[in-house]
């Protein structure tokens, strides 16, 4: 159904890198194969070569032959392939069309200039298979992220592809979303669908793929049938900048803790032995209008510690954080190092790193970006954070130019210029492969040593695992941190 | 012959652009209109939305490779003024103002930076549609009021003289221009930096 | 066979109609703005005018606006007493002031207030619906739905940076004041930008462009509400017409 001979490309962008190198694959029809490696080993651009992306939206150097359907790629622009290959994309917020998921879903079809009878029929399979009644007529900009990519799986759905090609889709995602999208990735195995899918977090999928292929700099590096995927470990996992094999619900995590049987309790008590000092949160209170969305009776966060802040979907996580550093003004009492703090103290004391670090860079340069940090600039200084965090060939650099995981090196040099004793992250390792992520757990406790308090809202239990210190579950009970 | 077609005639990804860049760009103008309460302000409206205005514009010229995306955004401008009850007016007047825009890139090949420039001072004129009323009603808007006698008559008029039309059309455009200018450092500044230019 | 029957009911692809078409929606906006803005027909059609002028407000009580309803409300009646009480009495400056506010608000704020409606009630497939029951072609139609679509996106990024550059202190008070608009702007406009390729590539492959004609699941169509808009429409302009001819 789909083969590689032989393929090279590189992006128009930047000649000079091999982004696919001397590729030669072949999938089965009613294949489902998982692509993974870090970032930048060349998976979204193989997918990007098969929905027709490439060469008309992305422009590069191919040499090769790739066969899709029976015919080769150069024959079919993308607009051949509209309902023979439908893509889910990364960013759930960039890849909808209309405001409100109906019209969604029966988009693809209405530009095929499908009857509209037979649109409706479609839209109706598709939401009793995927069970998605609840989303239907709804604005989505107020669904989740994760109820935004099941919208964009079953938009791709009601077109009936041959081929579903999934680019990074569960990247933003908790445990919960992915065993959800794990679901319809089942339904359409059943149905018979050709299934690719690019990710670095594998665990969701490992299982139900046939074959597993690992990239490394745009070449296979490893390619794994379904009988040898026993073998393979999460020590092998490592080796190769893969996430872990096993998913792990941040929840359970909590649970867990709760009865003493993780490690992280250990910690705790051994730390609790020095007795650090509290960060004390009283009648901390936000509401949107009417609903109230955080309502802590009473929390203590212990200072000179990593602590994860958990919970499930809509419990209002980031609008937590927001609170906390000041950027919402809401009820409630902070002390810390014995003192009270209102909003507008909290905005001098706490320095928080946001979700999307896009939303943070200001400046022409890396440079610049952390001197404007500075209460006091200082450009040896500045220098010396830069290096620390790997960042000196940097410093010239536009800040937005540079990779997901640079930037976000960029967002915490900023956070430990600025000298505030607080720092607050939101999911920092979303999107991020092991090593990047393994990269921010490493500044995270260097910043630590220096004698920060850090508190990090994340699903991500790898993170967790290796860096955080103590553990906190968000929107239970109002004494939820005894 | 096919090739040709499909080089000259807006595509999908075009139309998005449009969209996109026209959200941004009304925006910054419903922002600014929100000064517009204090009534000097509302004068200078059209000029402010020229400075300001000129950021996106000039971001949105790199993407322009075609005739036509730049007249649409001007129609939509236009469309838009109705909407939120600036009269009829304006979309005639944004779609002529849009064609001049049109042909001030195009005379540039739609590349020259100079070009883009100078469209950035014409294609702000279509804010001008919006004052259009003021002008050319000013007739039947007397004829409504006479029972108030001259003083009132004299008040309107102290403050709509016809050559204010002409002041602001040329202040417009060269407060466009110094938007060109602006939105030129930006480009090279950030956004071909950050590789969206 | 049923079974679609149930799950359409739970759809409510058709159903859900407001209760006026958007064309009717566009018909008012010009309406208003040629009595009520423009005030044309002048004396003769000013009960007319009176009936515009109160009508946006009854649409508002309709979609359960009260608030902005009796905002905009106040601020007409406030000025309309203005013009009826304190006008004759002053002079000079006052008096230059007082023209421009009453121009202002009596005129412009009838209108604002149908646009407010219009914009509430209005969804984008419905929109895009009328504009092609319009003839209207799909160069402007498309540009303008992925505008509407794209405000909340532009709101959204601009309320992260705003909070991202409260948090690290730059504002009017803060620090870099001369350089407020520059980092409130770029980061607005690249994001923005950022969002829309990547929406510019999930449309394409799913064939936004693909074909000149297209079809549209949403219904829309006249009622009786409509109807009634356009006989008041069509008295108020041959009532108008009536008297440029008579005249």
């Amino acid at each position: 159904m789909i083969r590689f001979e032989h393929v090279n490309f590189s992006y128009d962008a930047n000649p000079n890198e091999k982004i696919l190198s001397d590729v030669s694959l072949e999938i089965a029809g009613g294949e489902c194969v998982l692509f993974t490696g870090g970032s930048g080993c060349g998976k979204s651009t193989l997918l990007r070569l098969l929905n027709g992306l490439i060469p008309e939206f992305y422009e590069g150097t191919l040499s090769g032959r790739i066969t899709v359907l029976g015919k080769d790629i150069s024959q079919n622009g993308i607009y051949d392939l509209v309902g023979k290959i439908g893509t889910v994309f990364q960013n759930p917020r960039a890849q909808f069309f209309n405001v409100d998921t109906t019209s969604e879903l029966a988009f693809g079809c209405e530009n095929l200039a499908m009857p509209e009878a037979e649109i409706l029929a479609r839209i109706d399979m598709t939401v009793v298979d995927f069970h998605i009644e609840k989303l239907m007529n709804r604005d989505i900009f107020k669904l989740s992220g994760g109820e935004k990519q099941k919208i964009a799986c079953a938009s791709i759905d009601v077109l009936r592809p041959d081929i579903i090609l999934l680019d990074e889709p569960a990247a933003n995602m908790d445990y919960e979303s992915t065993s959800d999208l794990r679901q319809l990735i089942q339904i359409w195995k059943q149905e018979g669908k050709t299934i690719l899918i690019a990710e670095h977090r594998i665990n969701y999928v490992w299982d139900i793929a046939d074959r597993v292929i690992i990239l490394d700099r745009g070449m296979i590096t490893k390619n794994i049938c379904k009988n040898e995927k026993n073998t393979f470990t999460d020590m092998m996992c490592q080796k190769y900048c893969l996430r872990s094999l096993s998913s792990v619900s941040v929840l359970d995590m909590v649970e867990k803790e709760k009865q003493g049987l993780s490690n992280k309790t250990k910690n705790m008590t051994e730390a609790n032995l020095v007795t650090n000092p509290k960060l004390e949160l009283t009648d901390f209170q936000y509401s949107y209008g009417n609903t109230e969305v955080i309502c802590i009776g009473n929390m203590d966060i212990t200072e000179n510690r990593i602590t994860a802040v958990v919970g499930p979907n809509g419990t209002g996580k980031t609008t937590f954080l927001e609170c906390l550093c000041g950027v919402r003004k809401n009820i409630g009492k902070l002390k810390f190092h014995g003192k009270d703090y209102d909003s507008k103290a909290r905005l001098k004391e706490i320095f928080m790193v946001m979700q999307d670090p896009n939303h943070q860079l200001f400046t022409e340069s890396v440079l610049e970006e952390v001197l404007i940090s500075m209460p006091d600039e200082d450009e040896d200084k500045a220098r010396e954070i830069l290096k620390e965090l790997d960042l000196s060939e940097f410093e010239e650099r536009h800040p937005m130019s540079l990779s997901g995981g640079q930037k976000q090196r960029v967002a915490l040099a900023c956070a430990i210029a600025s000298e505030r004793k607080i720092l607050l992250l939101d999911e920092p390792t979303s999107g991020l492969d092991l090593t990047h992520m393994l990269e921010v757990a490493s500044i995270l406790k260097k910043i630590k040593e220096q004698g920060r308090t850090i508190i990090i809202v994340t699903h991500d239990s790898e993170l967790i695992e290796v860096c955080c210190d103590e553990i906190v579950k968000l929107g239970e009970t109002k004494n939820l941190a005894v | 012959m096919e090739k040709k077609e499909r080089n000259e005639r807006l595509n999908g990804r075009d139309l998005i652009n449009i969209g996109v860049y026209s959200a941004i760009y009304f925006v910054i103008v419903m922002a600014l209109a929100m000064t517009g309460l204090i009534p000097i302000l509302l004068i200078l409206l059209s000029s402010t939305i020229a400075i300001l205005g000129g950021i996106p514009f000039m971001l949105f010229l790199t993407k322009v490779k075609k005739p036509g995306m730049i007249f649409i955004m001007s129609t939509i401008m236009g469309i838009l003024m109705f909407v939120t009850g600036m009269t009829w007016m304006p979309i005639p007047f944004a779609m002529l103002t849009g064609v001049l825009a049109e042909i001030t890139y195009k005379a540039g090949d739609y590349k020259s930076l100079k070009a883009a420039v100078m469209t950035c001072a014409v294609f702000p004129l279509w804010a001008i549609g919006n004052y259009l009323p003021l002008f050319l009603q000013r007739e039947q808007y007397f004829a409504d009021r006479t029972s108030y006698g001259q003083d009132y008559t004299d008040a309107v008029m102290r403050f709509t003289p016809n050559w204010m039309f002409i002041v602001l059309v040329v202040m417009t455009f060269v407060c466009g221009i110094i938007g060109g200018m602006i939105g030129k450092k930006l480009l090279a500044k950030h956004f071909k930096k950050a590789g969206i230019a | 066979m049923q079974n679609i029957l149930r799950k359409r009911g739970l759809l409510k692809v058709e159903g859900q109609k407001s209760f006026l078409d958007p064309r009717t929606k566009l018909l008012l906006i010009f309406i208003e703005a040629v009595i009520v803005l423009a005030t044309a027909g002048g004396e003769r059609l000013v009960v007319f005018k009176a009936i515009f002028t109160v009508l946006p407000f009854l649409l508002l009580v309709t979609i359960r606006k009260y608030k902005t309803c009796l905002i905009a409300g106040g601020i007409l009646l406030t000025v309309m007493c203005l013009e009826y009480f304190v006008f004759q009495n002053v002079k000079g400056m006052a008096e230059a002031m007082l023209v421009i506010v009453i121009t202002i608000v009596t005129r412009f704020l009838p209108a604002y207030v149908t646009g407010v409606f219009v914009i509430q009630t209005t969804k984008v497939s419905e929109f895009k619906a009328a504009m092609e029951k319009m003839h209207i072609p799909d160069e402007i139609t498309i540009p303008m739905c992925v505008m509407f679509r794209f405000f909340p996106t532009v709101k959204e990024e601009n309320e992260s940076i705003r909070a991202a550059m409260k948090m690290r202190g730059i504002g009017f008070g803060g620090k870099k004041a001369s350089k407020v608009v520059e980092y409130r702007l770029v980061p607005m406009i690249a994001c923005s930008a950022k969002i829309g390729e990547e929406l510019s590539a999930a449309a394409l492959t799913r064939g936004l462009g693909k074909s000149r004609k297209r079809t549209n699941i949403c219904k829309i169509g006249f009622g009786i509400c409509d109807y009634l808009i356009f006989v008041l429409a069509a008295i108020t302009m041959i009532y108008w017409i009536l008297g440029v001819i008579m005249r």
